[in-house]
């Protein structure tokens, strides 16, 4: 019997011989093990270096970038930091920083519960006009984004919302829904019997939301709460065009005003809004996996 | 003949993209029949619909007609009074706009106006682009009024047979439950429908009427009434021998080779560092991972406007090349043409390749470690495994993202605004030769008052980004029936 061991056998036997003696290091895989820390460390290098560098600049004493060594400050302090704050008369850093915590909040806030909403009852729902919205949502994200523009401009003019955080807040908000394609894809994947098992119970179709779909979507809102946080955060074709006033800027629209000579100030300002959002990703960068995937795998 | 549906036999399985498109195509003519086929049918079938109409109309009961002539009537003949007093006050909202502003609007938009300026006689003219957006505006309006309109209707004879099967009128209290339950998705969807009618779709419909008018130059500047004029923003755009087609021509090459070129190296730059990063021999994965996901977590903005001071004239890298002997350059200058676009697709690299690796992460999860050890048990090198295995795996399910990433980066706004804005180069009518569409669109349209002409190059774009989609729909059949990773 034991002679006659099949041709697959065999090759796993070898296989598992060659794990048991594969131990030992060979010059290949050292040559190997040496390459691939090699390119992370470079990869390592090329991610970090330009975000070092912001950094340092922004605690150099001078805040032109004339008086530079290349990449490096010739002295360092905390001078540009304390500047921010206080030497508000050109450039009021803590006005825009409020206006933009103001902006991205409230737009975060009320964008995410109507794609919550939206994509929920188009997925869970089935009535006349869902197929149609579903294709107008198509054929309406294949225009450029900006292409409203103007035409948002001369609304807002009329609605008398220019230079004012409101009129922002709504466009953000309004335009959210158009992008509920990915939280539709999570709630696909959630059965139709946990909803209907509570429906039995009584409970009506509000309630069936609040109690139910809210619980189990936390990871889709709490990505759909941080793109829509970071989208306002970072945006600056909106605020540029609508907010006039210095002091009704967003933190994206005044650092875009500072120049060469204000290179430090515009580091230090840079690192203070990164900051917050840097540390949301890494807390959350589940979630954001996990938010990129279920665009992905389903159309 | 035309009216069969060709359909290829020869293949088993997936057919190449080609014959797919190609069968797509030649199907075209009989889709357009069937089309036109559907279309008739709806013609004729009107006067019965019309009859079926006048039947509903003529057996409604009391209060529905009621509710027809004057909503919120038949609701408080059928002892519904506050839901009948909140449609009455719809329509009074809706007459009383129509009275002052939203009848005016309509003519408006029509006319476009009649009053030209008169600078000398101090006459401000109309404002016939303001008069474009409010017209649509009170179409809009209107058509969300009838759809208030008829949704009373049908709540009156709702009501009706409800009551009529031996029920007790609902209260007001009743009725909003039912808004929450039986109607929860209406209720839901009223808020972002009337945002995006009113922030999208109404800005949409605007553009694509002012692509087909003069407004644009000087116009803009003295008041003057607009017209419509037709195909000629889009003929100025096609015609070969003026300096706007030719600049229309080169922006358009350069932008498609720039969405091809970054695309790929996003898109195969974030897929090589997922897989390094997969490798069993990594120690310490979470803390190489965080480099890539440091660079995406900092706003854009930020990192776009930091390169541009890196790059510019007096910034580090020059520094660094004078002081090894070389002469400093103008990256980002009127003449760096192929300098700026390398410095820009690299930037755009760094920019995009981090998300495109948390994605291809996310999915190499879901990817079957069997098939792996399948392949070793045959022997399969890894280069192998790379070619047979993940990659068409990670394309497969990741195509539609790379649809969307190709769009993206075809209507990539930010990387050559921060890094060139504001330059004009000789030989292009008011763009650089880095400018994509999107940023001639924007050079032409806000900074330059060139709105029809902006227009009519979204709506070119549009009509790109949906044939792009007409292929990826084409493409789907096959994919979405597809399970053999699973």
């Amino acid at each position: 019997m034991s002679e006659k061991i099949s041709k697959a056998d065999r090759l796993i036997n070898r296989r598992i011989k060659k794990s048991r003696v594969g131990k030992r290091v060979t010059v290949k895989k050292a040559a190997e093990c040496f390459f691939t820390y090699l390119g992370l460390i470079v990869l390592a290098f090329i991610f970090l270096f330009p975000v070092l560098w912001l950094v340092l600049a922004a605690f150099s004493e001078s805040g032109s970038m004339y008086t530079f060594k290349g990449f490096f400050p010739s002295a360092y302090s905390f001078e540009t930091f304390k500047n921010l704050f206080t030497d508000t008369k050109m450039y009021d850093y803590p006005r825009w920083f409020g206006n933009t915590m103001l902006v991205a909040t409230c737009s975060a806030i009320l964008g995410s519960l109507l794609v919550i909403l939206t994509a929920y009852v188009v997925s869970r729902f089935r009535f006349p006009a869902r197929k149609g919205i579903m294709k107008a949502t198509m054929v309406l994200g294949m225009f450029p984004s900006f292409m409203a523009m103007t035409a948002v401009y001369l609304l807002m003019t009329q609605f008398d919302l220019i230079n004012n955080l409101a009129g922002l807040v709504l466009i953000y908000a309004a335009g959210a829904p158009m992008g509920y394609l990915t939280q539709k894809g999570f709630f696909d994947t959630i059965s139709n019997s946990m909803y209907e098992a509570a429906r039995i119970d009584g409970a009506n179709n509000l309630k069936v939301f609040i109690k139910i779909t809210l619980p189990i979507a936390m990871p889709m809102i709490i990505y759909t709460l941080l793109t829509s946080f970071t989208w306002p955060w970072s945006d600056f074709i909106l605020p540029k065009l609508l907010l006039k006033n210095r002091d009704m800027y967003t933190v994206a629209v005044g650092l875009m005003s500072l120049g060469d000579t204000e290179f430090a100030r515009f580091a230090a300002g840079s690192v203070f809004i990164a900051v917050p959002i840097i540390i949301l990703y890494f807390a959350l960068t589940k979630y954001m996996v996990n938010g990129l995937t279920a665009g992905a795998v389903k159309e | 003949m035309e009216n069969t549906i060709v359909e290829d036999t020869s293949y088993h399985g997936k057919k190449p993209i080609g014959k797919r498109l190609a069968t797509y195509f030649r199907n075209i003519p009989h889709r357009f029949c069937a089309f036109f086929k559907r279309l008739g049918g709806k013609f004729a079938a009107i006067p019965k619909r019309i009859a079926r109409r006048a039947e509903y109309v003529r057996k409604a009961p009391k209060a529905v007609k009621a509710s027809m002539c004057l909503p919120g009537l038949g609701q408080i003949m059928q002892k519904q009074i506050v839901k009948g007093i909140i449609f009455l006050l719809l329509f009074a909202a809706y007459v009383v706009y129509m009275v002052l502003l939203g009848g005016k609007a309509m003519y408006n938009f029509f006319s476009l106006g009649v009053i030209p300026p008169n600078p000398w006689l101090g006459i401000k003219g109309d404002n016939s682009v303001m008069m474009m957006l409010l017209g649509i505006l009170a179409f809009i309006i209107t058509g969300f009024y009838l759809a208030v309109h008829f949704a009373n209707i049908r709540d009156a004879k709702r009501t009706h047979d409800y009551v009529a099967r031996g029920n007790k009128t609902p209260n007001f209290i009743q009725s909003l439950g039912s808004m929450f339950d039986k109607y929860f998705y209406v209720t839901a969807l009223v808020l972002p429908i009337v945002g995006v009618f009113v922030f999208n779709i109404l800005p949409i419909i605007f553009m694509i009427f002012l692509a087909f008018t003069d407004y644009g130059g000087n116009i803009v500047s003295t008041g003057a009434l607009v017209s419509l004029i037709g195909f000629d923003n889009f003929a100025m755009l096609f015609s070969m021998g003026g300096l706007l087609g030719s600049t229309f021509i080169k922006i358009l090459g350069w932008n498609i080779l720039w969405a091809v070129m970054s695309t790929f190296l996003n898109y195969f730059g974030g897929l090589g560092i997922a897989l390094l990063l997969n490798k069993k021999i990594v120690k310490g994965k979470k803390i190489w991972r965080a480099f890539p996901v440091l660079a995406y977590a900092v706003p854009g903005f930020i990192t776009l406007l930091a390169f541009k001071f890196m790059f510019s004239n007096l910034g580090p890298i020059n520094y660094y090349i004078e002081l090894f002997g070389g002469t400093g350059k103008m990256f980002f200058g009127i003449d760096s043409k192929w300098s700026a676009r390398l410095i820009g697709w690299l930037v755009n690299a760094w920019l995009s390749v981090p998300s495109s690796m948390l994605l291809a992460t996310g999915i190499l999860a879901n990817l079957n470690p069997d098939l792996y050890e399948a392949a070793k048990i045959d022997g399969a090198s890894a280069w192998k495994q790379f070619i047979k295995i993940t990659l068409p795996f990670v394309i497969f399910a990741t195509t539609p993202v790379l649809i969307g990433q190709f769009m993206g980066n075809f209507n990539n706004f930010g990387v050559f605004f921060f890094l060139r804005g504001g330059i004009y180069v000789d030989g292009y009518f008011l763009a650089s030769d880095t400018d994509l569409l999107i940023n001639w669109l924007y050079n032409l349209s806000i900074d330059n008052n060139y709105y029809s002409l902006g227009a009519a190059i979204s709506i070119i774009i549009f009509v790109i980004a949906s044939v792009i989609s007409i292929i990826v729909y084409v493409k789907s059949p096959s994919y979405s029936k597809e399970d053999m990773y699973r």
